[in-house]
Protein backbone atom coordinates (compact mmCIF):
# COMPACT_ATOMS: atom_id res chain seq x y z
CA UNK A 1 0.00 0.00 0.00
CA UNK A 2 2.54 2.11 1.15
CA UNK A 3 4.89 1.53 -1.97
CA UNK A 4 2.03 2.17 -4.02
CA UNK A 5 1.25 5.71 -2.83
CA UNK A 6 5.07 6.08 -2.94
CA UNK A 7 5.11 5.33 -7.00
CA UNK A 8 2.07 7.94 -6.98
CA UNK A 9 4.00 10.41 -5.12
CA UNK A 10 6.85 9.92 -7.40
CA UNK A 11 4.88 10.01 -10.61
CA UNK A 12 3.16 13.23 -9.51
CA UNK A 13 6.77 14.65 -8.75
CA UNK A 14 8.11 13.77 -11.94
CA UNK A 15 5.17 15.38 -13.32
CA UNK A 16 4.91 18.22 -11.57
CA UNK A 17 8.79 18.96 -12.93
CA UNK A 18 8.06 18.23 -16.38
CA UNK A 19 5.46 20.90 -16.27
CA UNK A 20 7.99 23.50 -14.52
CA UNK A 21 10.93 22.75 -16.59
CA UNK A 22 9.14 22.30 -20.20
CA UNK A 23 9.17 25.38 -22.46
CA UNK A 24 11.32 27.03 -19.93
CA UNK A 25 14.16 27.72 -22.07
CA UNK A 26 17.81 28.68 -21.29
CA UNK A 27 20.47 30.98 -22.74
CA UNK A 28 23.49 29.83 -24.14
CA UNK A 29 26.59 31.48 -23.87
CA UNK A 30 29.11 30.29 -26.63
CA UNK A 31 27.91 28.55 -29.52
CA UNK A 32 29.28 28.02 -33.38
CA UNK A 33 27.58 29.95 -36.01
CA UNK A 34 24.80 27.95 -37.67
CA UNK A 35 24.94 27.42 -40.92
CA UNK A 36 21.10 27.47 -42.02
CA UNK A 37 21.99 26.48 -45.43
CA UNK A 38 23.70 23.32 -44.72
CA UNK A 39 20.62 22.45 -42.00
CA UNK A 40 18.06 23.07 -44.68
CA UNK A 41 16.61 25.54 -42.99
CA UNK A 42 12.97 26.43 -44.78
CA UNK A 43 10.28 28.80 -44.57
CA UNK A 44 7.28 27.04 -46.35
CA UNK A 45 9.64 25.34 -48.26
CA UNK A 46 11.70 27.83 -49.70
CA UNK A 47 15.01 27.65 -48.43
CA UNK A 48 16.44 30.02 -45.87
CA UNK A 49 20.12 30.86 -45.81
CA UNK A 50 20.90 33.89 -44.07
CA UNK A 51 19.74 34.71 -40.89
CA UNK A 52 17.27 37.56 -39.99
CA UNK A 53 18.79 41.02 -39.66
CA UNK A 54 18.17 41.31 -35.56
CA UNK A 55 17.21 37.41 -35.12
CA UNK A 56 16.29 34.48 -36.24
CA UNK A 57 13.73 31.81 -34.95
CA UNK A 58 14.63 28.19 -35.79
CA UNK A 59 12.10 25.69 -35.13
CA UNK A 60 13.46 22.02 -35.30
CA UNK A 61 10.22 19.90 -35.91
CA UNK A 62 9.48 16.12 -37.65
CA UNK A 63 7.16 15.21 -39.67
CA UNK A 64 4.76 13.45 -37.14
CA UNK A 65 4.98 16.51 -33.87
CA UNK A 66 2.13 17.34 -33.45
CA UNK A 67 2.60 20.21 -31.05
CA UNK A 68 4.95 21.81 -33.86
CA UNK A 69 2.46 23.43 -35.86
CA UNK A 70 1.04 25.42 -33.42
CA UNK A 71 4.57 26.74 -32.82
CA UNK A 72 5.21 27.44 -36.26
CA UNK A 73 2.25 29.56 -36.34
CA UNK A 74 3.60 31.25 -33.09
CA UNK A 75 6.22 32.04 -34.71
CA UNK A 76 5.71 33.37 -37.91
CA UNK A 77 3.29 35.48 -35.94
CA UNK A 78 6.35 37.02 -34.12
CA UNK A 79 8.03 37.52 -37.42
CA UNK A 80 5.64 39.69 -39.32
CA UNK A 81 5.17 41.78 -36.40
CA UNK A 82 8.65 42.30 -35.38
CA UNK A 83 11.25 44.25 -37.75
CA UNK A 84 14.52 42.11 -38.79
CA UNK A 85 13.02 38.84 -37.08
CA UNK A 86 12.98 35.87 -39.49
CA UNK A 87 11.93 32.50 -38.62
CA UNK A 88 12.69 29.22 -40.54
CA UNK A 89 12.04 25.43 -40.18
CA UNK A 90 14.06 22.94 -39.57
CA UNK A 91 12.95 18.95 -40.37
CA UNK A 92 14.29 16.50 -38.27
CA UNK A 93 12.13 13.29 -39.71
CA UNK A 94 15.20 12.33 -41.84
CA UNK A 95 18.27 13.80 -40.52
CA UNK A 96 18.75 12.46 -36.90
CA UNK A 97 22.28 13.88 -37.77
CA UNK A 98 21.01 17.21 -37.15
CA UNK A 99 19.28 15.85 -33.71
CA UNK A 100 22.37 14.57 -32.73
CA UNK A 101 24.55 17.38 -33.24
CA UNK A 102 22.65 19.55 -32.05
CA UNK A 103 21.41 17.31 -29.04
CA UNK A 104 17.74 18.19 -29.33
CA UNK A 105 16.17 14.92 -27.88
CA UNK A 106 12.45 16.09 -28.51
CA UNK A 107 10.07 18.29 -30.96
CA UNK A 108 9.46 21.09 -30.88
CA UNK A 109 12.86 22.45 -30.12
CA UNK A 110 13.09 26.64 -30.95
CA UNK A 111 16.90 27.91 -31.05
CA UNK A 112 17.16 31.78 -31.19
CA UNK A 113 20.08 33.06 -33.05
CA UNK A 114 21.63 36.24 -33.35
CA UNK A 115 22.03 38.12 -36.51
CA UNK A 116 25.50 36.53 -36.69
CA UNK A 117 24.10 33.26 -36.83
CA UNK A 118 25.05 31.87 -33.54
CA UNK A 119 22.72 30.48 -30.68
CA UNK A 120 21.59 32.94 -28.00
CA UNK A 121 18.73 30.91 -26.53
CA UNK A 122 17.10 27.45 -26.52
CA UNK A 123 13.67 25.79 -25.44
CA UNK A 124 12.84 22.20 -25.48
CA UNK A 125 9.21 21.72 -26.20
CA UNK A 126 6.33 23.99 -26.49
CA UNK A 127 7.83 27.60 -25.68
CA UNK A 128 5.97 29.01 -23.02
CA UNK A 129 3.45 31.83 -23.78
CA UNK A 130 5.00 35.08 -24.09
CA UNK A 131 8.49 33.48 -23.63
CA UNK A 132 10.04 33.85 -27.44
CA UNK A 133 8.98 37.64 -27.29
CA UNK A 134 10.35 38.52 -23.69
CA UNK A 135 13.78 37.00 -25.01
CA UNK A 136 13.64 39.33 -27.83
CA UNK A 137 13.13 42.23 -26.24
CA UNK A 138 16.09 41.29 -23.49
CA UNK A 139 18.08 41.75 -27.30
CA UNK A 140 16.92 44.94 -27.48
CA UNK A 141 14.25 43.85 -30.71
CA UNK A 142 10.91 45.37 -30.37
CA UNK B 1 3.81 3.78 -42.61
CA UNK B 2 0.66 6.56 -43.31
CA UNK B 3 0.59 9.33 -41.39
CA UNK B 4 -2.68 9.75 -40.07
CA UNK B 5 -4.35 12.35 -37.93
CA UNK B 6 -6.10 11.34 -34.81
CA UNK B 7 -7.66 13.41 -31.48
CA UNK B 8 -4.79 13.75 -29.26
CA UNK B 9 -6.99 13.67 -26.27
CA UNK B 10 -7.72 9.67 -27.34
CA UNK B 11 -4.39 8.01 -26.36
CA UNK B 12 -4.60 10.72 -23.15
CA UNK B 13 -7.85 8.86 -22.25
CA UNK B 14 -6.66 5.81 -22.73
CA UNK B 15 -3.94 5.90 -20.80
CA UNK B 16 -6.20 7.30 -18.09
CA UNK B 17 -7.75 3.90 -17.82
CA UNK B 18 -4.56 2.12 -18.31
CA UNK B 19 -2.97 4.01 -15.72
CA UNK B 20 -5.75 2.60 -13.48
CA UNK B 21 -5.49 -0.72 -13.55
CA UNK B 22 -1.79 -0.49 -13.88
CA UNK B 23 -1.72 1.05 -10.46
CA UNK B 24 -4.25 -1.44 -8.82
CA UNK B 25 -2.39 -4.12 -10.05
CA UNK B 26 0.77 -2.45 -8.86
CA UNK B 27 -0.71 -1.67 -5.50
CA UNK B 28 -2.29 -5.38 -5.14
CA UNK B 29 0.96 -6.85 -6.42
CA UNK B 30 3.22 -4.84 -3.36
CA UNK B 31 0.46 -5.16 -0.87
CA UNK B 32 -0.38 -8.73 0.34
CA UNK B 33 1.91 -11.98 0.13
CA UNK B 34 1.37 -13.96 -2.92
CA UNK B 35 0.07 -10.44 -4.44
CA UNK B 36 2.25 -11.27 -7.70
CA UNK B 37 -0.04 -13.89 -8.31
CA UNK B 38 -3.29 -11.98 -7.64
CA UNK B 39 -1.94 -9.52 -10.19
CA UNK B 40 -1.14 -11.81 -12.72
CA UNK B 41 -4.40 -11.53 -14.13
CA UNK B 42 -4.50 -7.83 -14.41
CA UNK B 43 -0.69 -7.48 -16.08
CA UNK B 44 -2.31 -10.71 -18.66
CA UNK B 45 -5.29 -7.54 -19.83
CA UNK B 46 -2.86 -4.88 -19.65
CA UNK B 47 -0.72 -7.32 -22.25
CA UNK B 48 -4.16 -7.79 -24.42
CA UNK B 49 -4.85 -4.33 -24.06
CA UNK B 50 -1.37 -2.82 -25.31
CA UNK B 51 -1.62 -5.64 -28.34
CA UNK B 52 -4.88 -4.94 -29.41
CA UNK B 53 -3.90 -1.01 -29.84
CA UNK B 54 -0.84 -2.22 -31.47
CA UNK B 55 -1.86 -4.70 -33.84
CA UNK B 56 -5.40 -2.97 -35.11
CA UNK B 57 -5.90 0.11 -33.15
CA UNK B 58 -9.02 1.18 -35.04
CA UNK B 59 -11.23 -1.70 -33.14
CA UNK B 60 -9.87 -0.84 -29.87
CA UNK B 61 -12.66 -0.73 -27.07
CA UNK B 62 -10.81 2.63 -25.65
CA UNK B 63 -10.79 4.39 -29.04
CA UNK B 64 -14.63 3.07 -29.02
CA UNK B 65 -15.83 4.51 -25.77
CA UNK B 66 -13.56 7.73 -26.38
CA UNK B 67 -15.33 8.28 -30.10
CA UNK B 68 -19.39 7.40 -28.81
CA UNK B 69 -19.28 8.73 -25.30
CA UNK B 70 -16.26 11.09 -24.67
CA UNK B 71 -15.38 12.77 -27.80
CA UNK B 72 -18.95 14.29 -28.16
CA UNK B 73 -18.63 15.99 -25.06
CA UNK B 74 -15.81 17.48 -25.46
CA UNK B 75 -15.18 20.67 -27.58
CA UNK B 76 -13.27 19.94 -31.04
CA UNK B 77 -9.87 19.34 -30.54
CA UNK B 78 -7.37 22.85 -31.55
CA UNK B 79 -5.11 20.30 -33.44
CA UNK B 80 -4.74 16.98 -34.59
CA UNK B 81 -1.94 14.99 -33.94
CA UNK B 82 0.32 12.16 -36.02
CA UNK B 83 -0.66 8.87 -35.16
CA UNK B 84 2.75 7.26 -35.03
CA UNK B 85 4.55 8.80 -31.77
CA UNK B 86 1.25 7.31 -29.78
CA UNK B 87 1.36 4.71 -31.73
CA UNK B 88 4.93 3.69 -30.67
CA UNK B 89 3.85 4.82 -27.55
CA UNK B 90 1.75 1.58 -26.92
CA UNK B 91 4.43 -0.96 -28.24
CA UNK B 92 6.89 0.14 -25.66
CA UNK B 93 4.00 -0.17 -23.39
CA UNK B 94 3.44 -3.85 -24.85
CA UNK B 95 7.25 -3.85 -23.81
CA UNK B 96 6.91 -3.52 -20.49
CA UNK B 97 3.45 -5.88 -20.32
CA UNK B 98 5.60 -8.45 -21.99
CA UNK B 99 8.03 -8.23 -19.44
CA UNK B 100 5.38 -8.65 -16.69
CA UNK B 101 4.00 -11.65 -18.59
CA UNK B 102 6.55 -13.61 -19.20
CA UNK B 103 9.18 -12.64 -16.33
CA UNK B 104 6.48 -13.71 -14.04
CA UNK B 105 7.56 -16.72 -14.40
CA UNK B 106 11.07 -16.72 -13.89
CA UNK B 107 10.70 -13.98 -11.12
CA UNK B 108 7.36 -13.28 -9.74
CA UNK B 109 8.72 -9.27 -8.36
CA UNK B 110 8.88 -8.43 -12.27
CA UNK B 111 4.67 -8.40 -12.52
CA UNK B 112 5.06 -5.19 -9.96
CA UNK B 113 8.24 -3.56 -12.15
CA UNK B 114 6.02 -3.71 -14.90
CA UNK B 115 2.60 -2.65 -13.42
CA UNK B 116 5.08 0.31 -11.89
CA UNK B 117 6.65 1.50 -15.84
CA UNK B 118 3.27 0.83 -16.94
CA UNK B 119 2.34 3.15 -14.13
CA UNK B 120 4.54 6.28 -14.27
CA UNK B 121 3.90 6.23 -18.10
CA UNK B 122 0.76 5.95 -18.38
CA UNK B 123 0.00 8.64 -15.91
CA UNK B 124 2.18 11.30 -16.74
CA UNK B 125 0.35 10.92 -20.67
CA UNK B 126 -2.84 11.06 -19.18
CA UNK B 127 -2.34 14.21 -16.42
CA UNK B 128 0.64 15.95 -17.91
CA UNK B 129 0.29 15.68 -21.53
CA UNK B 130 3.48 14.51 -21.34
CA UNK B 131 4.14 11.45 -23.64
CA UNK B 132 6.94 9.47 -22.48
CA UNK B 133 6.91 6.76 -25.61
CA UNK B 134 6.28 9.45 -27.81
CA UNK B 135 9.53 11.34 -26.72
CA UNK B 136 11.25 7.95 -26.92
CA UNK B 137 10.42 7.58 -30.60
CA UNK B 138 13.14 10.65 -31.37
CA UNK B 139 15.87 9.53 -29.00
CA UNK B 140 15.79 6.39 -30.52
CA UNK B 141 15.40 7.13 -33.81
CA UNK B 142 18.57 9.19 -33.16
CA UNK B 143 20.79 6.63 -31.77
CA UNK B 144 19.42 4.06 -35.02
CA UNK B 145 17.34 2.19 -32.64
CA UNK B 146 13.78 2.72 -34.68
CA UNK B 147 13.34 3.17 -38.28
Amino acid sequence: MYLALGLLGLTLIAGIFYKVSTGSGRSIQRSQIIDLARLGAHQNGQPVTDPGKSATLLLFSTEYCGRCPAVRRSLAEIESRTEGVLHADVDLTDRIDVAAKFNISQTPTVFILNPKGEVTFRVSGVPKPGLIQQELTKLGIK
Amino acid sequence: MSAELIDPRGPRFGAAITSALSLTAFGIAVSAPGGFFTAYPLIVLLAVLFSWSVFSPKTHPYGLVFKKLVRPRLAAPSELEDSRPPQFAQKVGLGFALLGLVGFWFAPVLVAVSAGFIFFAAFLNAFFNFCLGCQMYLGLKRFGLVR
